[in-house]
């Protein structure tokens, strides 16, 4: 019996990658026991009981590693634990920089590392597509007023506006510019990445980096419908040849360990880079879907198994995401709020 | 007694915050009984509260382990004491003690190292206003000068004539390393051009020795690669001012700004996270040396670093005097000291302990310093458990800027303490009495209350 | 001290867990305060629960007093007592 943790089990309107990892894994063949890590009492994967046997509330990342650690040591110490899967931005520097000890203490994982993690910063984008042969949409770094102005009428508009690590917004005037350049400073400080808008196809490549500059396989989707948040609703496989090469090469370049998506537009003949998340995206449970199970790979790659690597999925195969219902007591919800776990 | 007594609690349970972490840590109430092995109570008993205190132990461990990860990595290196972080006597004296030279930015502070017995060629002296008569002293007794403005290089000349010595300076930079904001308004900006204005201008003159670089980004920089940035171009502008006007840089000084294990406002990771380890920095500002420098030529490598060091080796002592439910539910503590004595409680989350077990789960509660001001919070998102009357804070890191920015508003200023590598405790500065404040007051003799 | 019917209705477990089925709203509660709203349940007055806090848990009196006054003040504040 192998017992892996998964976080992010936030299945909410901006949803967590976690319950499509548990759903990948539990088709994983192997014979598994989920425990779900949450931030919030009523984070949904708490009341899956089919995919998380257990759950357990964790201190927030931002509370010190320490803390973190013990509460990750009172799981194994308790019900055993032998992987983490992180999916969650906020969790990955803390756990990147503990990986080590958490190897030691026999949780095993499978993250890239620190300077890999990094690249995510989109102020690294041109550097990363440069050596690997993509472009990046005509990009300015601001911070001030000034800076911006003149960021646009370099570019002229649309624009985006985007902070160092998230939140991108449309503008298509210097008040619209003025204003998310002001919110996104707010919220995520400065500097501020201003880029032109390119016209194009949007799309992801979900994939798992061996670590040693080759891949588990990679699956790439067109984004047919996203939510009001920007979030994939449903999509469609494609095999595009230049797309896939690019990420191949992005994977070879940096030797990328772990699960990784890679955003681009395609236009014609041109990839533009757009964002790298160092991590699975919500919708990787597509990736078991058409036969790549990545979730289940990267579980079997941090128990030091024997990967799969072959990855020929059908394109037009279609991921339709939905919502539905539960009913739970609120028996479990007192537990998780008194104990700290169910 | 059945069982131990806490004081009653209810919370209401917020959905989307509902993190058992958030309002019931068992690791909410971190303790802390003593102080290198000193109780806190004996400290206060002994000094009152609230009380400064200083580890001599830490103090000098952070400095050998700072100066060892530059030292190990290039063979010429000095550390100037940046005298604002902290300038109380006894502190610099350890500094000096461990080799520390003196990087000061007023007049007043270079009195304050000359007194410390520290000579004038042993000094760095900054900032942006140097009134000339502290430069006229400065130059007589061979102060280095890191010059901010055109009209101080006039000064400078001015004073070599006065003085009949020819005054050795540097000139202080600034430029982007990719590091915001930019603190473009000292010294002389690299990219427009107008650092290299101010090399022709001081050549022109030909009354300045020109023998150093300097150049300070800004605080708290958590990016070790601007730090590359920084010392690549002062190198490159280095061999450029020696090969076109003939002057040895003989120094460069790459500033301070180094963070410690602090939390900042605004920085979601904890500090252990955040906070990338001294040895990156000295990584990359050696490297950048090393790489860029001409066969056989190591000019000295000057470190103004203040925060890094002393930060940590400092905790104030304050203590639980009232208690108020606010009308949103949380719980207020009205504390000895706040943002009077606590400067930096502007921009940091201190680490919060509490000197005795306290039992009960951790609720949100605020912080108030004794102040009559709404802006007085020390902390407003502290999580301790429900705290009886007296209860004792210790909180830290707060070794830095604190002491130097404190204010005299409406109370005395507490007294600061330092434990020794032996353990014993010395007062290193009094608390205040009203003496300290009237001292240099003056009534005119119609105003004097008539007895 | 005037209570009226919330209190009756609120379902509180042995825990210190608390559900108002009126409202929807979910508390928790530590062991004294489990005490206090028990005894106010029950109809007790301010001087029986100061007793009560100092007899079970060895508390002070005036500490006990300044903290079931502050406790009330939570309950009004949630509306789970009414009056003042």
């Amino acid at each position: 019996m192998i017992r892996v943790a998964v976080s992010g089990i936030n299945a909410v309107d901006n949803p967590g990658p976690g319950v499509g990892i548990a759903k990948g894994i539990r088709e994983s063949g192997l014979e598994v026991e989920i425990y779900g890590l949450a931030y919030d009492s009523m984070d949904p994967g708490i009341y899956m009981k089919w995919l998380f046997s257990r759950s357990f509330i964790m201190p927030y990342p931002s509370e010190g590693e320490e803390v973190f650690l013990q509460r990750l040591l009172y799981i194994k110490h308790n019900y055993g634990l032998d992987v983490l899967v992180s999916a969650l931005d906020a969790e990955l520097p803390l756990l990147i920089k503990a990986a080590d000890r958490l190897q030691t203490y026999g949780i095993r994982t499978f993250l890239p590392t620190y300077e890999q993690f990094k690249l995510r910063a989109k102020d690294r984008l041109p550097e990363v597509a440069e050596r690997i042969g993509v472009k990046v949409p005509e990009t300015r770094v601001v911070s001030s007023y000034e800076e911006l102005v003149k960021a646009t009428n370099d570019l002229g508009f649309p624009v985006m506006v985007k902070g160092i690590f998230y939140k991108a917004k449309k503008a298509y005037n210097v008040g619209e510019a003025t204003a998310h350049f002001n919110e996104i400073v707010s919220e995520w400080g400065y500097p501020v990445i201003v880029q032109k808008v390119v016209q194009g196809e949007e799309m992801n490549v979900v994939g798992l980096g061996d670590g040693e500059g080759g891949h588990y396989g990679l699956v790439a989707i067109k984004k047919l419908w996203i939510t009001s948040l920007g979030k994939i609703w449903t999509g469609v496989t494609v095999h595009n040849e230049n797309l896939l090469k690019a990420t191949e090469r992005f994977v070879g370049e940096f030797k990328w360990r772990g699960g990784f998506e890679f955003e681009c537009i395609v236009s014609g003949e041109d990839i533009y880079l757009i964002e790298i998340n160092p991590r699975f995206p919500a919708w990787v449970y597509f990736s078991a879907g058409v036969g790549v199970n990545l979730p289940a790979r990267l579980l079997k790659a941090a128990l030091g198994l024997d990967v799969e690597r072959d990855w020929d999925y059908e394109a037009g195969k279609l991921y339709v995401r939905y919502t539905d219902d539960l009913v739970a007591d609120m028996a479990m919800f007192q537990s998780i709020v008194l104990k700290g776990e169910v | 007694m059945a069982r131990r007594y806490e004081k009653p609690v209810i919370h209401r349970l917020h959905m989307g915050h509902t993190n058992k972490f958030g309002f019931a840590s068992p690791y909410g109430a971190k303790v802390r009984k003593s102080i290198d092995g000193v109780p806190i109570e004996e400290l206060v008993s002994r000094f009152g509260s609230p009380l400064f205190v200083f580890s001599e132990r830490r103090l000098r461990q952070k400095f050998r382990e700072v100066k060892n990860a530059f030292t190990l990595r290039y063979p010429h290196v000095e550390f100037s004491w940046s005298y604002k972080t902290n300038y109380l006597d006894a502190i610099v004296a350890i500094l000096h003690s461990e080799g520390a030279t003196a990087e000061v930015v007023s007049e007043f502070e270079y009195e304050k190292a000359r007194r410390m017995g520290i000579p004038g060629p042993k000094i760095i002296y900054n900032g942006p206003y140097k009134p000339i008569d502290s430069l006229r002293v400065a130059v007589s007794e061979g102060a280095r000068i890191n010059i901010d403005t055109f009209e101080e290089i006039a000064d400078l000349e001015r004073v070599a004539d006065e003085v009949g010595k020819r005054p050795k300076v540097a000139i202080r930079v600034n430029m982007d390393t990719g590091i915001y904001p930019r603190w473009s308004r000292f010294g002389f900006n690299y990219e427009s051009g107008q650092a290299w204005d101010a090399v022709k201008r001081i050549a022109l003159g030909g009354k300045l020795d020109l023998i150093g670089l300097h150049c300070h980004m800004g605080t708290f920089i958590l990016k070790p690669e601007a730090y590359e940035i920084e010392t690549r171009k002062l190198v490159e502008l280095a061999y450029r001012i020696e090969d076109e006007f003939g002057f040895k840089i003989e120094y460069i000084d790459v500033g301070g700004g180094f963070p410690s294990r602090n939390r900042l406002k605004g920085i979601y990771l904890p500090p252990e996270v955040a906070v990338p380890p001294i040895e990156e920095y000295a990584e990359r500002i050696t490297t950048a040396l090393l790489n860029n420098l001409r066969p056989g030529d190591y000019p000295l490598l000057i470190l103004e670093s203040g925060r890094a060091i002393v930060d940590e080796a400092g905790f104030l002592i304050t203590t639980v005097h009232a208690t108020k439910r606010l009308p949103d539910g949380r719980r207020g503590y009205v504390l000895d000291a706040g943002v009077n004595v606590l400067f930096t409680a502007f921009w940091y989350h201190f680490n919060v302990e509490v000197d005795r077990e306290v039992s009960g789960a951790a609720e949100p509660c605020v912080l108030y310093g004794p102040l009559c001001m709404n802006i007085d919070v020390v902390e407003d998102r502290a999580h301790l458990p429900p705290l009886p009357r007296g209860t004792r804070l210790i909180l830290s890191p707060v070794g830095a800027y604190n002491v130097t920015q404190w204010m005299q508003f409406i109370r005395y200023r507490p007294a600061v303490v330092l434990i020794g590598e032996n353990g014993e405790v010395d007062l290193i500065r009094e608390a205040e009495d009203i003496s300290d404040i009237v001292s240099r007051e003056r009534v005119p003799e119609r105003l004097k209350p008539k007895s | 001290m005037k209570t009226g019917g919330k209190l009756m209705k609120l379902a509180i477990s042995d825990e210190g867990f608390i559900f108002d089925p009126e409202t929807g709203n979910s508390y928790t509660t530590n062991p004294t305060g489990l005490l206090i709203l028990r005894m106010l349940k029950e109809g007790k007055g301010e001087e029986e629960i100061v007793k009560a806090l100092t007899e079970e848990f060895g508390a002070e009196e005036e500490e006990a007093r300044r903290d079931l006054y502050d406790f009330l003040e939570q309950l009004r504040a949630y509306g789970l007592v009414e009056g003042v």
